[in-house]
């Protein structure tokens, strides 16, 4: 199979300390295809965000460590690459959306600035030319008045317009790729709702893949086809979403989808809520990680770790899946 | 249960006409806003970033001065109190808010930390002290050896549980929770909901809880209000509200959290009215502009605060919208 957009093979990120490595990302595997959407769950301090990182070769060189056995794009390895051969690809095949928008903007130059560089990066071309795509890729996002918006600085936007401006900057090169790593978190659910409509439309045009990280569910179910659940480094379970909603097969996922609060007519039953908390890298527990906090657990899920097919299209690492 | 005897409890906080605005960026962040919180309820407070609901809790812990209006707290208006007084209701009143890690000290053990508001208003001695931290500790569910850590040791769920264990610790009667879950994982939320939830029902503490998340106010509230760029839209109980939400922005608020998105509204008319300046005018419907069923008179005529008259069922309390669409329906039934 040659046609996924993204491919990851085999990924493991450890940081070295003085006690040895602590494994964050513990060989995990996925793909996706052109034109669809992932969705990457799991509590914080799961690894998610460090699955990101390492996928686009940017986390620190010292300290931490990264192994892939491939990590392609449109069937293009980039896990060996070097800096400037990277740098090259960054932006133009694949592109992030960062969490916090303020933040992952420069402060010291303007909306429009900051997009037509990245255009400008990978593709050159006339000032005029520059411009009119950096427009362009405003407009694209949803931003009627684009030249007011290329003028302003980032703080002179609110959270939701610096997030649409990241898109824009994501956008403008059409990459293969976009991670969107808790992109719309920090945000209120009306921005949330327009800013997950504007990247789906984005998406149905340049038939990109995108792959979402969040620890929220309900906005996964809205706007992915597939979800990985991922707990301590481990894919846990991997299926379609319509299926994760109506019968999660690993305790994990169905912990997580009670604890969604719901808007209904009549008072909803008490929420309930996972037991305990996610351990530190530090000392994870033997077996299955989540044996210590899980409902279903038995003596066999403290010895060994639970197989997970890489392969197929659900996957469960389990040994008492709910069916 | 089937004596449907009004609400005799005084409220515990009301705020009348409260108006607040910021001189400097020129923005009205409180318009005339009234509600008031029953003993051992919850109200929800609801609205999108920049409805004025964090003005709202500042200004009730008299953090910030209004320009007018009342706040009375068991019947006294925090405002005519002097600086021995207000000490006196602080005590009773408290607020956690949205960031854990940015509201405890990262040079104080939680210990201290926890230690702090016992020392500030004398409650008790070092022993006592002591061991009332212990106790509260138990209380939001954590273990001992958390006292002698500092924040950065713990997860953002245990932080926000320090922060709730803070606020109890001098037993206040008003728990102000300014959106306390947002920041949090919804598997760490789910916990902190259920931890406020035992609280109410041991304490009998009342909470204003601020949230633009709707799903968590149904899970918490008794009573919702909605607030829009200062005021407040309507105001009702949370059976009511979300069984048949009557103003049309409750109803736009409601439908986003079905997940549907409504896909004509174009970019700018939701996002470029950061709130209201000084300068405009409030001789409108302040969500005219967004309104779906704008009439006319919503561009002339700021519209009043109807009560909702019921003919056959017993509200669970009173039901205010401030729409011109309820005026007729209102004076048909009186």
């Amino acid at each position: 199979m040659s046609c996924h957009a993204l491919k990851v093979n085999d990924l493991s990120v450890w940081f070295e300390t003085d006690s040895g490595r602590r494994q964050v990302v513990d060989h995990i595997s996925f793909s996706i295809n052109a034109g669809e959407s992932t969705g990457l769950v799991g509590e914080s301090g799961c690894g998610k965000t460090m699955t990101a990182l390492a996928i686009l070769g940017l986390l620190p060189t010292s300290g931490v460590g990264v192994s892939a056995a491939s990590i392609e794009i449109n069937g293009k390895d980039i896990s060996s690459l070097n800096a400037a051969q990277r740098r090259a690809v960054l932006g133009r095949d694949i592109a992030m959306i960062f969490q916090q928008p303020g933040t992952a903007l420069d402060p010291v130059f303007t909306i429009g600035h900051q997009i037509s560089a990245v255009y400008r990066r990978h593709f050159g071309g006339s000032k005029k030319h520059l411009w009119q795509i950096m427009l362009d890729s405003l407009e694209a996002v949803g931003f009627s008045r684009a030249e007011k918006i290329a003028s302003a600085y980032p703080h002179q936007l609110s959270g939701g317009m610096r997030q649409l401006a990241m898109i824009a900057m994501a956008t403008v090169c059409n990459p293969v790729v976009i991670i969107a790593d808790e992109s719309t978190t920090a945000l209120d659910n009306s921005t949330k709702s327009l800013i997950l409509k504007q990247l789906e439309r984005l998406q149905l045009q340049h038939k990109t893949a995108i792959l979402l990280i969040s620890h929220d569910l309900a906005m996964v179910r809205q706007s992915c086809r597939n979800v990985l659940v991922m707990y301590c480094g481990r894919l846990l379970e991997r299926t379609d979403c319509q299926s994760l909603y109506s019968h999660a097969q690993h305790p994990y996922s169905a912990g997580l989808l009670s604890c969604i609060p719901q808007v209904s007519a009549n008072r909803p039953p008490r929420i309930s809520a996972i037991p305990g908390q996610v351990p530190s890298a530090t000392d994870l527990p033997s077996g299955c990680h989540f044996a210590p906090r899980c409902i279903r657990v038995k003596p066999q899920c403290q010895q060994s770790v639970p197989h997970f097919d890489s392969e197929d299209d659900r996957a469960v690492a389990c040994f008492r899946p709910l069916s | 249960m089937s004596t449907p005897t009004p609400p005799t409890k005084p409220p515990l906080l009301e705020v009348r006409n409260l108006s607040l605005s910021f001189h400097q960026q020129e923005q009205v962040a409180i318009d005339r806003v009234s509600f008031s919180i029953t003993a051992g309820s919850t109200l929800g407070l609801v609205g999108a970033s920049g409805a004025g609901k964090s003005s709202i809790a500042r200004a009730i812990m008299r953090l910030i001065k209004p320009d007018s209006g009342e706040i009375l707290f068991k019947g006294k208006n925090i405002f005519m109190m002097n600086s021995q007084q207000m000490m006196a209701t602080r005590q009773r009143m408290q607020l956690v808010f949205q960031e854990p890690f940015t509201s405890l000290s990262p040079r104080r053990t939680i210990e201290q930390s926890l230690l702090e508001p016992l020392q500030h208003f004398a409650i008790g001695d070092t022993n006592s002290r002591q061991e009332k931290t212990r106790q509260i500790i138990q209380t939001v569910g954590l273990d001992h050896d958390v006292l002698r850590r500092y924040p950065h040791q713990l997860s953002s769920g245990q932080q926000q549980r320090i922060a709730i264990a803070r606020a109890l610790i001098t037993s206040p009667d008003l728990l102000i929770a300014d959106e306390a879950v947002a920041s949090l994982d919804v598997s760490i939320q789910a916990q902190i909901i259920q931890l406020i939830q035992s609280l109410q029902e041991e304490l009998g503490i009342t909470l204003l809880f601020i949230s633009h998340d709707l799903a968590v106010i149904r899970q918490i509230a008794n009573d919702v209000a909605v607030m829009y760029q200062g005021q407040l839209l309507e105001q009702s109980p949370a059976d009511t509200f979300f069984s048949k939400p009557n103003h049309p922005y409750s109803k736009t608020l409601l439908s986003f959290t079905n997940n549907k998105a409504p896909t004509s509204l174009p970019v700018e008319n939701w996002r470029l009215d950061r709130g209201r300046t000084t300068a405009e005018t409030t001789s409108n419907c302040v969500f005219a502009r967004s309104c779906q069923v704008k009439m006319p008179i919503c561009d002339q005529l700021e519209p009043a605060s109807h009560q909702i008259q019921y003919r056959n069922q017993h509200p669970l309390g009173p039901h205010y919208v401030k729409c011109h669409l309820y005026e007729e329906v209102n004076t048909n039934d009186t």
